[in-house]
């Protein structure tokens, strides 16, 4: 039973064009990687299904309801949440607040002025959870530009979870972490729930073939390969594109 | 040429290069591969000044350049090719070629010769930056750093994009600067364009220099080549 | 035909004038991003010197280059001493700074000359005038256009030609870039800031003869000159050319043939611009860049202990204090408190939200105005206009709102000034309603719970009381969980929508709210006040109140109170005894921007974190 679906998606910069007839099948469950050479288009392909970018034609569908141009807002309340490549957060505000706002905006109460935003004790319930289910409980109350950068990707996926998703797309979730960082993010990923469906970017292949159930390689916009690790790694023309062409 | 010396650099919080430390020296073409994010395009940045390495020394000829701003490392002889061209879209190509040119009665580069060796850069003369075509910039952007007259020059992914015909052709450039004694220090994620031209090659890996050796030792590894360069 | 030709030609000299300011507003802010508010001062200063040199020696032409060299003096030490720390900093930052030297420079012209209205004599040479198609010229007006029409060819050679002007051209094209093939980008930008203050003191002495030296000034070529630069295309040189012609002689045909009206369709030309085509005519940026701006930054929804202490002892001492003093000081107080609901409400849109707005008095204006004129026109009782001048100054913040928070940093700040002024140009020349220049007054004041408002006493408890209410209210709207969203578009607003809050709603609502209080303070200004002029929703009433909240704190509600407080007791008691008065706000919020972006109130937050820890 497929969550997310990618049918036929494209997307064009003029005459560059960065997604080319890509089709995509996201089981529930499923940790899907998603790797290639820079420029492949990954990060665009990402934004495409979070909404912040407009694919040129194709569709995106969730759960078979087709979500192709929805406002992100719209999309994230659907149920896909995102996290980016560069860390993205409310710098000045505690852990806490950060994921109080996220947790906040889920539950349709950002406008609300009735009740101070202290006594609402569901919100602050909910991003104590996500706190835990990150493992920064101990740092709620830290100011996020005093964390370490690795604490802060650690947050970032938080903030991601705090809009109880189903689908969740991690761009470059362990980029600039150290060697040991990279392992606790592996972890933290492989906690999380079982029902939950995850895309991944990433360059790191330890990374990669951690979590991977099935890999796609993306090339110039379009789908090289898809399939289970070792499919991918037998695969003589993505050995071809990672080590470069002969001239 | 040019010594780094243990260097440490950081985006914010981010520890991008640790430790790193190699050298270039004259007539040398230096190569760094990894994958994305390694830290290949930091370290150019770091050595051109845009961002400080937090601790460690870059030298340039002997004399330290780590704390100086990026205009005093250009014109102390680095030549500077940055991965997205930097091509001045509202100057002509004579304009991008002659605005901060560093020529002098005997310079090996002046605008005749970088002409010669890139005759389609002398039939754009007038077309202004945005007009031109991917390799047409790539070419540019190369002539214009050779118009400093640079003792060093800084390559990131020139063949990025670009047709097998015009990577030919940016590779036998690269041969000749060679010749000349110019030092170079290539990026590339692709390894056959690497080993085509560089002499000795660092594989980068987090911030870290996980292999260093000659294109013959690298191509003989097949263990680097599969941990940090392939699937 | 004559009579067409006199005014294209007044039109086109006009139009010179304003090119010598554009052209440097527009170069400066294509290379440094910065919109300097100080430029109409380098316009005023150029041609105050030069009234100057010519009263020592008579002699205009000397006047003419002595006076730009000075001022360029001055020009590169405002750069190279305030400016250039801040380069690291968001541009907006730098606009606030320039904003801080117009009080400076106001000030040290004013004490320096005086505040009369001076001429500068043509010279001999240029006295007469000449027939032309039947029509008498003035020789010097001719000669002003030659001026322009050479400088505008020299810079055009420079820019164009010269590899000096390749070199400006990449940097506006691509700052870094340049900096790594060996351009030194500060010294490119004090060249260029310099050459930008030279223009603009050129024009003021040019100007001399024709519109006269008087402190204010520079803001009148200022403004003029923002609307030159948003229609033709900030950073272009070309645009600021065909602006200024195209500015100055709509200026003249509007003054001519519908006077009533051309103030005000310029300034919806300007805002037509931004919104539709932020590139102007000639721009080759798309927009303009987004600008960051320090404020008050800390655990914003902590309130410590001492602040909660500190708060109950502040309301008993002005409970208590005006039975202790003369009228004079209850009725200070009583516009202080005004004017604390007036900064409070811009806080809510610049502090919390982060929307730099420069056109806040567009609703004070209006709420004043609406009690005013339905009490003089209609006999209104003053509570019922209040009652009246809330919901319609909620209907234009939210109109103008829907507009402005489409767009965001320099933009936002360009467009809220426009509408502003598009609400001032109303009620300069609507004569009959808003009695135009003159403003407007009530016969009476109502009674507040039965005690007339005459008496400074009832005045002060009104105000108090309405002030505690605002204070309160919006305290409340703080913490709440709109409050914290309003906090979190300030600090990430991509964040924001990524997390799914549809941030442009939010921002209106705070647009709206924040308008709609500085409309109800407005009110209370028009029965204290029982006057309104259109001074109140003149653009630098928006800057004087922007002035309060960051002067005080933006980014709390402690800090505005402060900044309204300390700003208007400068106003009135400093300048009692001491001329100075801008001199020292203009100093003191400089300063603010430089080392204390919290405000007085965030360093004294941080001052006594610091002790404790």
């Amino acid at each position: 039973m497929s969550v997310l679906r990618l049918d036929n998606l494209c997307r064009s910069f003029g005459s560059l064009v960065v997604t080319h007839n890509v089709n995509l099948t996201i089981a529930a469950g499923e940790r899907h990687v998603v790797i290639g050479p820079n420029g492949a288009g990954k990060t665009s392909l990402i934004n495409q299904m979070g909404g912040q970018l407009q694919p040129s034609a194709g569709r995106v569908l969730l759960d078979e309801v087709d979500i192709t141009g929805w406002a992100p807002e719209r999309i994230l309340h659907a149920g896909i949440a995102r996290t980016f490549q560069k860390n993205n957060l409310f710098f000045n505000l505690s852990v806490l607040e950060n994921l109080r706002l996220a947790v906040q905006a889920r539950r349709a109460s950002g406008f609300s002025v009735l009740r101070p935003a202290a006594a609402r004790v569901d919100i602050l319930a909910r991003a104590r959870e996500v706190l835990v289910q990150v493992r920064m409980d101990a740092d709620a109350d830290r100011l996020v530009r005093n964390l370490s950068y690795g604490e802060q990707r650690q947050l970032e996926v938080g903030m991601a979870l705090a809009g109880d998703p189903t689908v969740l797309l991690l761009d470059e979730p362990t980029s600039g972490m150290s060697p040991a960082e990279t392992v606790g993010m592996i972890d933290l990923v492989r906690s999380l729930p079982s029902s939950l469906s995850i895309v991944m970017i990433e360059h790191d292949m330890n990374v990669v073939f951690s979590l991977a159930d099935r890999i796609t390689v993306l090339y110039y916009g379009e789908v090289l390969a898809t399939g289970v690790p070792a499919q991918i790694q037998a695969n003589a023309r993505v050995r071809e594109i990672y080590l470069g062409a002969s001239h | 040429m040019l010594e780094i010396d243990r260097i440490d650099t950081f985006y914010g919080e981010s520890h991008i290069l640790r430790g790193l430390s190699f050298q270039v020296a004259q007539g040398e073409v230096v190569c760094l591969l990894g994958r994305n994010g390694a830290g290949k395009t930091t370290t150019l940045l770091s050595i051109m000044g845009y961002v400080a390495p937090r601790s460690g020394s870059i030298r340039l000829r002997g004399r330290p350049i780590h704390a100086r701003p990026a205009y005093e490392i250009a014109r102390s002889g680095v030549g500077f090719v940055p991965q997205e061209r930097g091509i001045f879209p509202s100057l002509s190509v004579r304009e991008n070629l002659t605005v901060f040119a560093r020529t002098f009665p005997g310079a090996r580069w002046t605008l005749q010769r970088v002409y010669e060796v890139f005759p389609r850069l002398r039939e754009r003369e007038r077309n202004l930056g945005f007009q031109l075509s991917g390799g047409e910039q790539q070419m540019l952007s190369i002539a214009r750093a050779l118009m400093l007259n640079p003792d060093l020059l800084l390559l990131d992914e020139p063949s990025e994009g670009l047709a097998p015909m015009i990577v030919h052709e940016i590779i036998q450039v690269m041969r000749e600067l060679k010749k000349e004694g110019l030092a170079i220090l290539l990026v590339e994620q692709n390894l056959h364009t690497a080993l085509a031209i560089a002499d000795r090659h660092h594989v980068i890996n987090k911030g870290e220099i996980m292999f260093t050796g000659t294109s013959a030792e690298l191509e003989a590894d097949e263990s680097v080549k599969s941990r940090y360069l392939a699937v | 035909m004559e009579i067409y030709l006199a005014q294209l030609l007044n039109g086109l000299v006009y139009g010179m004038l304003l090119f010598l300011t554009a052209a440097g507003l527009s170069l400066i802010f294509g290379l440094m991003n910065v919109v300097s508010l100080a430029h109409g001062s380098f316009f005023m200063l150029g041609a105050y010197i030069a009234l100057s040199v010519t009263r020592q020696t008579q002699n205009f032409w000397l006047a003419l280059v002595l006076a730009p060299v000075v001022t360029v003096g001055i020009g590169l030490l405002m750069e190279r001493l305030f400016m250039r720390p801040l380069y690291r900093r968001g541009h907006l930052d730098q606009v606030l700074l320039t904003f801080g030297f117009t009080f400076v420079f106001f000030d040290a012209v004013r004490s320096f000359w005086g505040s009369d209205i001076r001429k500068l004599a043509a010279p001999d040479a240029l006295q007469g005038s000449i027939e032309i198609a039947g029509g008498m010229f003035s020789t010097y007006r001719l000669f002003l256009l030659a001026l322009g029409a050479g400088l505008a060819l020299i810079l055009w050679l420079v820019m164009e030609r010269s590899r000096l002007g390749a070199m400006v051209r990449a940097g506006v094209d691509d700052s870094a870039m340049a900096a790594g093939l060996g351009a030194n980008i500060p010294a490119l930008f004090s060249g260029v800031f310099g050459a930008g203050v030279a223009l603009a003191a050129l024009g003021g002495v040019a100007a001399g003869p024709v519109l006269g030296l008087y402190p204010g000034m520079d803001g009148d070529i200022l403004i003029p000159s923002f609307i030159v630069i948003v229609i033709g295309g900030m950073g272009s040189l070309r645009g600021a050319f065909v602006g200024s012609l195209l500015v100055g002689v709509a200026d003249a045909f509007g003054k001519a043939y519908v006077p009533a009206l051309s103030m005000f369709l310029i300034y919806l030309l300007m805002a037509f611009f931004l919104l539709v085509r932020p590139q102007g005519l000639f721009g080759i940026k798309g927009g303009v860049a987004p600008a960051g701006m320090v404020v008050a930054v800390g655990a914003p929804f902590n309130r410590p202990q001492l602040a909660r202490r500190l708060a109950w002892l502040a309301l008993v001492v002005l409970a208590v204090f005006p039975l202790f003093v003369p009228d004079y000081h209850r009725t200070l107080v009583s516009e202080i408190f005004v004017f604390a609901i007036f900064a409070m409400s811009l806080d809510l849109i610049l502090g919390y939200t982060g929307l730099p707005s420069f056109g806040h008095a567009a609703f004070f204006g209006l709420g004043a105005y609406v009690v005013i004129v339905l009490g003089s026109l209609f006999g209104l009782n003053g509570w019922l206009g209040l009652a009246v001048a809330i919901p319609v100054t909620a209907m234009a913040a939210a109109i103008i709102g829907f507009f402005c928070v489409r767009t965001s940093g320099i933009t936002f700040l360009m467009l809220t000034l426009a509408f502003s002024q598009l609400l001032y140009s109303i009620a300069f020349k609507w004569r009959d309603v808003t009695g135009g220049s003159d403003g407007i007054g009530i016969a009476s004041r109502p009674s507040f719970l039965g005690w007339s408002l005459d008496d400074p006493l009832a005045l002060y408890y009104m105000t108090f009381f309405f002030f505690i209410l605002s204070y309160l209210g919006l305290r409340r709207l703080i913490a709440s969980p709109l409050g914290h969203s309003l906090v979190g578009i300030r600090e990430n607003e991509s964040r924001m929508r990524a997390i799914g809050y549809a941030t442009g709603e939010y921002k209106l609502l705070a647009f709206t709210i924040g308008g709609t209080l500085a409309g109800f303070s407005g009110g209370l200004y028009a029965l204290f006040n029982g006057f309104v002029s259109p001074e109140a929703l003149h653009w630098s009433a928006s800057g004087d109140v922007l002035i309060m909240a960051m002067l005080g704190g933006a980014g709390t509600l402690v800090g505005p109170v402060i900044g309204a407080a300390v700003f208007l007791l400068m106003k009135n008691l400093v300048s009692s005894w001491n001329d100075h008065w801008m001199m020292i706000i203009g100093a003191v919020f400089i300063a603010c921007v430089m080392f204390f972006p919290g405000g007085i109130w965030g360093m004294l937050r941080d001052r006594v974190a610091r002790v404790r820890s």
